[in-house]
């Protein structure tokens, strides 16, 4: 049994550090200042470099320390991950792509015929995130206007089109959703190995569809007996896939030196923006809304965000993303991600702020020590107790 | 005043406490599905691109690539970083024992048409003799001084000239000079360093740079004074700022919060310098630390 390590890609940008997690200053997501990056500027000119330019050294830097891949996002307001992946696609050399997409805005034929162009031009280094969720506002910013449960019916029909037309056809379809006669592949495109599916999604209804399709079901971070509960209702509804979970960490040698970077960015945090985090709703997300419930439910100081130890549920506040990651020492987070690991957990997205010099951080202070799954220590032996 | 054009080192024997670039990468737990298998193996210089496209994309004026018999060769180095960047400036150190002048020349007018004349010239002069003479040389003492003159001439003038004539002391060349593409291009910048009488006037001849080590002032004010005012004036010394003071660990070099190097930096160009060589380790991390914490400190005061 073996585990893959993603590396999460900053579609956003990044910050120079967590201390400034607020202003995204590589890449182009944030106003221009002086201390931009990707665009910069020399001589008062634009420097020609975009943020691509950072994502090339992001990738490559994982690639260089071992990790499978890297997870491209998706969202309303970032470069588009296909055209990132394919972009990235000739820089780098084993590291693989996990496209993040909603089936609702691609045509699965179309889905198809990219992945299979993007396989040739990589030696098959493309998997799937397949989001299906989330809602309100957002879904409707991409002219989405199918409900919620609707959609994983969608995902479903929309898997069943792309595998269908994946070896060649010819292959005739009449959905609900989608519609095709004498589809299929063209001769070199067709018959490659599929890629990867990660299927994300906290619902009923998410993780019906996750069982029929899924290689690997994708939870972001929560507390590990929720994660536990979740991943059990998986195992009860469907033929269970393995189980991946992403991840943000800021490691550092000591927890104390972790906790200071923390308590340094969360100086940029206003506290109306905490009141109205702790009164939050999450809208049509399963995934938002079981977070919430475990934010405190008072606030005195950041560490209350705390919610278990290393776990930190603050991260929403700092940055753009999601709320959970792991906070503390090397040797903390390593024991953490064990625990995940005897979960049952396959496969972590791991992410940081930045991505660039966190990835040497983790691969270099964190996954050294990790010992695997519990079955594998005792078998080989008992392994010298940690500080 | 412009700003002061920073020079990062790229570190050829390894960077960070793991030695990057140098020693093979570490393996990841046997449990875990390494994403390098069925991979071309990594190349060391991976990581000093790393490096250099940090400083490109941060904004740094250029790249130092050290002579270290010891680790990886320099102008190699400076070729395939000279080709991955379009702004950096890549200054190669070497001696003049490693080649004839007009070899070294020749070399280095490729490499200014590889990557459009941002190559520099770093010529090291005072080797160590052991380390010199391991690699072949044994020219010693106030001899280099002549010899690097002998060479910087004879290199500029087979740059510049045709039916280039030359015999001295150490170097002899009979209707030298370039012909065709490769006539007519800059010349890269000589940089030079060292404090002894014999070094001062070699840089007043043929130096358009003259390093000084980091060095208390009033020592500092005595060599300047003896430096060829034509000369401009470069500081190398490691860096190491942080945001607050507490997070300072002792040692040489400019060091103090980002505001506080910030002003020593700005102390020394009020004295003249216009150029910072700055090394740190681990290179990477500490490129981009200067990038975006030191260098809009310095562009605001500028």
């Amino acid at each position: 049994m073996t585990i893959d390590l993603w590396w999460r890609i900053g579609m956003a940008g990044d910050p120079a550090s967590m201390r400034t997690a607020h202003r995204q200053s590589r890449g182009d997501w944030a106003p221009p200042g002086p201390d931009s990056i990707a665009p910069g500027t020399r001589d008062g000119e634009p420097d020609g470099y975009g943020l691509l330019d950072y994502l090339v050294q992001t990738a490559r830097a994982a690639e260089s320390l071992g990790f499978h891949g890297g997870l491209l996002p998706s969202f309303p307001g970032t470069d588009d991950p296909w055209a990132v992946a394919s972009a990235l696609a000739r820089e780098t050399k084993t590291y693989k792509f996990m496209v993040a997409f909603q089936p609702g805005f691609l045509n699965p034929v179309q889905a198809a015929r990219m992945t299979a162009s993007l396989h040739r031009a990589t030696g098959g280094r493309v998997a799937y995130n397949i989001i299906t969720g989330g809602g309100g506002p957002p879904q409707l910013w991409w002219g989405d206007k199918v409900a919620h449960d609707d959609r994983y019916a969608r995902t479903s029909e929309f898997l069943d089109v792309l595998r269908g037309v994946w070896d060649g056809g010819p292959f005739d379809f009449d959905g609900r959703f989608y519609r095709v006669e004498g589809g299929g592949l063209p001769g070199p495109l067709a018959g490659l190995p599929f890629p990867e599916v990660y299927f994300s999604g906290s619902s009923p209804a998410a993780i019906e569809a996750a069982g029929r399709h899924a290689d690997y079901y994708l939870s972001w971070l929560e507390p590990v007996e929720a994660l536990r509960a979740k991943f059990d209702a998986v195992r009860e509804r469907s033929t269970a896939p393995e189980f991946a979970v992403r991840i943000d960490v800021l490691a550092r040698e000591t927890a104390e030196e972790a906790w200071a970077e923390v308590e340094r960015g969360w100086r940029h945090v206003r506290p109306e923006a905490v009141r109205a985090q702790l009164s939050r709703d999450g809208g049509d997300s399963f995934g938002v809304r079981r977070a919430l419930a475990f934010q405190p439910g008072s606030f005195t100081g950041f560490r209350d965000f705390e919610v278990r130890p290393n776990v930190f549920a603050g991260f929403a506040l700092m940055r753009p993303g999601p709320a959970f990651g792991l906070v503390g020492s090397y040797e903390q987070v390593a024991e953490r991600l064990d625990e995940l690991i005897d979960l049952g957990v396959g496969s972590f997205i791991l992410a940081g702020g930045p991505h660039l010099e966190e990835a040497y951080r983790v691969a270099e202070g964190v996954l050294p020590l990790l010992r695997g799954r519990l079955g594998d220590r005792e078998r080989t032996g008992p392994v010298t107790a940690r500080a | 005043m412009s700003a002061p054009r920073i020079i990062w080192t790229i570190p050829t024997r390894g960077d960070g406490p793991r030695a990057r670039g140098w020693a093979a990468a570490p393996a990841l737990p046997p449990f875990i599905r390494d994403g390098r298998a069925g991979g071309p193996p990594p190349t060391p210089f991976d990581h000093l691109h790393q490096i250099s496209r940090a400083a490109e994309l941060g904004g740094l004026a250029g790249v130092h690539v050290p002579y270290d018999p010891f680790g990886e060769e320099s102008l190699v180095v400076s070729a395939s970083l000279g080709r991955d960047s379009r702004f950096l400036d890549v200054v190669a150190g070497f001696p003049a024992g490693i080649a004839t002048p007009v070899y070294a020349a020749k070399l280095s007018a490729t490499l200014q048409r590889a990557f459009g004349g941002r190559l520099g010239w770093r010529l090291e002069v005072e080797l160590d003799d052991r380390v010199q003479r391991a690699q072949g040389d044994f020219v010693t003492g106030a001899d280099r001084y002549a010899r690097a003159a002998e060479f910087l001439t004879v290199a500029r003038a087979v740059w510049h000239g045709r039916d280039v004539d030359f015999t001295g002391r150490f170097y002899e060349v009979v209707k030298g000079g370039f012909t065709g593409p490769l006539a007519g291009l800059p010349f890269p910048p000589v940089y030079l360093s060292g404090t002894s009488d014999e070094a001062l006037a070699l840089s007043a001849e043929h130096a358009d740079v003259h390093v000084f080590d980091h060095a208390p002032d009033d020592e500092l004010d005595r060599h300047l004074a003896r430096l060829d005012g034509r000369v401009r004036r470069a500081l190398q010394a490691v860096v190491h700022a942080r945001e607050e003071e507490a997070e300072l660990t002792a040692g040489p070099g400019l060091r103090g919060t980002y505001a506080q190097v910030a002003d020593q930096v700005e102390a020394y160009r009020e004295r003249g310098f216009d150029t910072f060589f700055l090394s740190a380790d681990p290179a990477l991390e500490e490129v981009l630390r200067i990038a975006q914490h030191l260098r809009p400190l310095l562009a605001g005061r500028a």
